[in-house]
């Protein structure tokens, strides 16, 4: 089983996040960069399949030199080895291109399944999975809970607000999950080590059959007009109890269509 | 050069070990905090035990081990940085799969029956040279081994044994020939609890005591010798060498958990209208504290690059134990100043800290023991004046 994971190295939602004025896009040099969450359940997923059918995980990330610590942190979990896309083309592009260039290094690395985080905490357009299904002509098994492997098809556990739809598809296919999944492990202190050895390939747009004029800020086919921060946090309301606290504290709570 | 970064690695290890203590030791603190309230143990053990083996799946285990004991051995470096992120957490807790640096001294047979269950934490092991009589100048132990036929027979008192409670066997130093007392008259003897020895809890301002122990005709076989006859202080010496670099390096991690928590709290505590971070009294404890805690960061790390070089390490071991003893103490003091009343509660953690981080300033060498030392090796030119690394 040939095993691709998509990662995507994030700001860390902890500490502060901006946008630059000049080009409108995030500021990843001042942020420290973490690997978005969700992608760490999909390396686990990848990790736990591997495991018990045997078979290699690739990581595959897009993203400028510093992403290498996102791969970094992939092949030390476990995975085996890495394809890092970066080439200052790419800078700025949105889902559109970035699935277009992704599923240009998929063909080329070749794959069984390819799992993902269902969503990343910067841009959150959870498009991406369903986008990379469609440039590759395969099925798209998304918002996976559990995923089975059966031979030449994958099950899925797909969850929903209701519980969850039972999925299948064949192999090869595109499976997003969502935390529900496992339980990512820790790198392994002798994971750590063992990564510094595994092989990381660099791709540049030219590598893959990718025109740099199709990828990037410039030639995006969505662009960011304008931006604004959110606006600070209001004052809370303060219910003080003199015997009616619960009963207001409901109100309120219905006011606002939470109950 | 200087070089004071983190390799790429080390700096994985550091966040893998952050995120597992934030992530699996932290949520446990009010739960220690309260059953220590309410005078229950600090965490019940199938608790403690759970954790072990999550860390232990994790990979954190055996983290000074060799490798041929199946531990990791990442170097003393790592291990103050691993040393320095457990300290973080109140929460009792220690990776697994380690031992005291002296079994490895012991024979085939030995390494079998003591240092193998110990690194698999099957067997607890304690160290005893303390007495009653015989602190600081542990020169002048009492506790006598009399050899008689193949056995040897032991009688005397040690006290403030850490771990002495539960250990199941003890490396005890005992005088062997009074004449040469600790110039090659004293021996370490590895003696199993069902060889008679008894253990008294001691209680202390910690939430954890040691133990005071009573060998009384305890007769121990001659194989059990750890090391040579005559070469117990030596041992004893090399046991307390290895773990002093490492108390700085917890108190770090603690003081830099508490300096943060009153930084939050200076900004968010209000009186004549102002938040009390904006008063200079409290931004001085901030900055002192901060400064004394990068003094102590890099002096022990110096000590431990020392170690790894494989050079003498014990000046430098000193130096960083005593600075970090009483920066650690320095801070606590001052964190718990700017949290005012709320500081001296039970229901914040400081007041717990500042109990636990006197000891630092006792055990393993006083201040003063410390102190002297250090004088001497000056006056007496072991260490020269003007060096750098
Ligand atoms: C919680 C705890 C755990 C411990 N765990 C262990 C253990 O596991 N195994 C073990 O063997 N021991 C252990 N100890 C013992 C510890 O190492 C001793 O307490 C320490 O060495 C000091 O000895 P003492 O208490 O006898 O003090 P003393 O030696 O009696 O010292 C009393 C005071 O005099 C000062 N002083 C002594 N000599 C001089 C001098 N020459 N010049 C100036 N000042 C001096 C000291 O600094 C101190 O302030 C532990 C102690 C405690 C409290």
């Amino acid at each position: 089983m040939n095993i691709v994971v998509c990662v995507k190295q994030v700001p860390d939602t902890a500490s502060e996040r901006n946008l630059k004025t000049d080009d409108k896009t995030l500021d990843r040099e001042a942020a420290d960069g973490l690997m978005n969450e969700l992608d760490e359940y999909a390396v686990e997923e990848a990790l736990q399949i591997k495991e018990a059918q045997g078979g290699e995980v690739t990581v595959l990330t897009m993203g400028p030199d510093k992403a290498a610590e996102t791969i970094r942190k992939a092949l030390s979990m476990g995975a085996d080895k890495a394809v890092h896309l970066v080439d200052d083309a790419l800078h700025g592009s949105d889902a559109l291109q970035t699935s277009a260039a992704l599923a240009q290094a998929l063909r080329k690395i070749g794959f069984d399944l390819v799992i993902l985080g269902s969503e990343s905490t910067d841009a959150r357009t959870g498009v991406l999975a369903a986008m990379l299904a469609e440039r590759l002509g395969v099925p798209q098994l998304s918002l996976a809970g559990k995923v089975e492997i059966d031979g030449g098809n994958v099950r899925v556990e797909r969850q929903t607000d209701y519980g969850h739809d039972k999925v299948e598809g064949s192999l090869p296919a595109v499976v997003s999950v969502v935390e529900k999944i496992n339980e990512p492990r820790y790198p392994s202190f002798k994971g750590i080590m063992a990564a510094k050895k595994k092989p990381v390939e660099k791709l540049a747009v030219g590598d893959i059959e990718l025109d740099a004029a199709a990828v990037g800020l410039g030639n995006a086919p969505t662009q960011v007009v304008e931006f604004a921060a959110a606006p600070p946090r209001a004052a809370g309301t303060i219910v003080t109890d003199e015997g009616e606290g619960g009963a207001q504290a409901a109100d309120f709570l219905a006011s606002k269509k939470f109950v | 050069m200087v070089d004071f970064s983190l390799s790429d690695e080390e700096r994985q290890m550091r966040d893998t070990i952050r995120a597992f203590i934030t992530k699996e030791v932290m949520p446990l603190e009010q739960e220690v905090l309260r059953n220590e309230r309410e005078g229950r143990s600090s965490l019940p053990a199938d608790v403690t035990r759970e954790l072990r083996e999550k860390a232990k799946k994790a990979g954190f285990w055996g983290i000074n081990t060799p490798e041929e004991y199946g531990g990791i051995n990442l170097g003393p470096i790592m291990a103050v940085i691993v040393a320095m992120e457990t300290g973080r957490t109140y929460v009792p807790f220690g990776f697994g799969g380690t031992a005291d640096n002296i079994l490895y001294a012991g024979n085939e047979e030995q390494k079998k029956r003591y240092l193998l269950p110990t690194i698999e934490g099957e067997r607890r092991s304690c160290f005893a040279i303390t007495e009653p009589g015989a602190g600081s100048d542990a020169r002048n132990i009492r506790t006598r081994a009399v050899r008689d036929g193949s056995d040897w027979v032991i009688n005397g008192e040690k006290t403030f044994i850490t771990g002495g409670n539960d250990a199941d066997f003890v490396m005890v130093f005992a005088v062997t020939d009074p004449e040469k007392g600790a110039n090659g008259g004293v021996t370490c003897f590895l003696v199993d609890r069902d060889m008679g020895w008894k253990s008294e809890p001691i209680h202390t301002m910690g939430e954890w005591g040691p133990a005071a122990l009573v060998f009384q005709d305890v007769r121990v076989p001659h194989e059990n010798i750890l090391g040579e006859e005559g070469k117990g202080f030596e041992l004893a010496m090399q046991w307390i060498g290895q773990g002093r670099y490492m108390i700085p390096a917890r108190a770090i991690g603690a003081a830099e958990r508490m300096l943060g928590m009153a930084v939050e709290y200076a900004k968010v505590r209000k009186t004549f209208g102002n938040p009390i971070a904006d008063y200079q009294a409290i931004q001085w404890m901030i900055a002192d504290s901060h400064v004394e805690i990068e003094s102590a960061k890099w002096l022990t790390l110096y000590a431990a690059w020392q170690v790894q070089q494989g050079r003498d390490a014990r000046h430098a071991s000193s130096v960083a134990k005593l600075n970090g003893a009483v920066m650690a103490n320095q801070v606590v003091d001052r964190v718990l100043q700017i949290h005012g009343g709320m500081g001296y509660t039970k229901e914040l953690p400081i007041e717990r800290w500042y109990r636990e981080l006197r000891l630092l300033r006792i055990y393993e060498g006083t201040d003063e023991i410390q102190r002297r030392t250090i004088a001497r090796n000056l006056i007496k030119g072991h260490v020269k004046l003007g060096e750098i690394g």
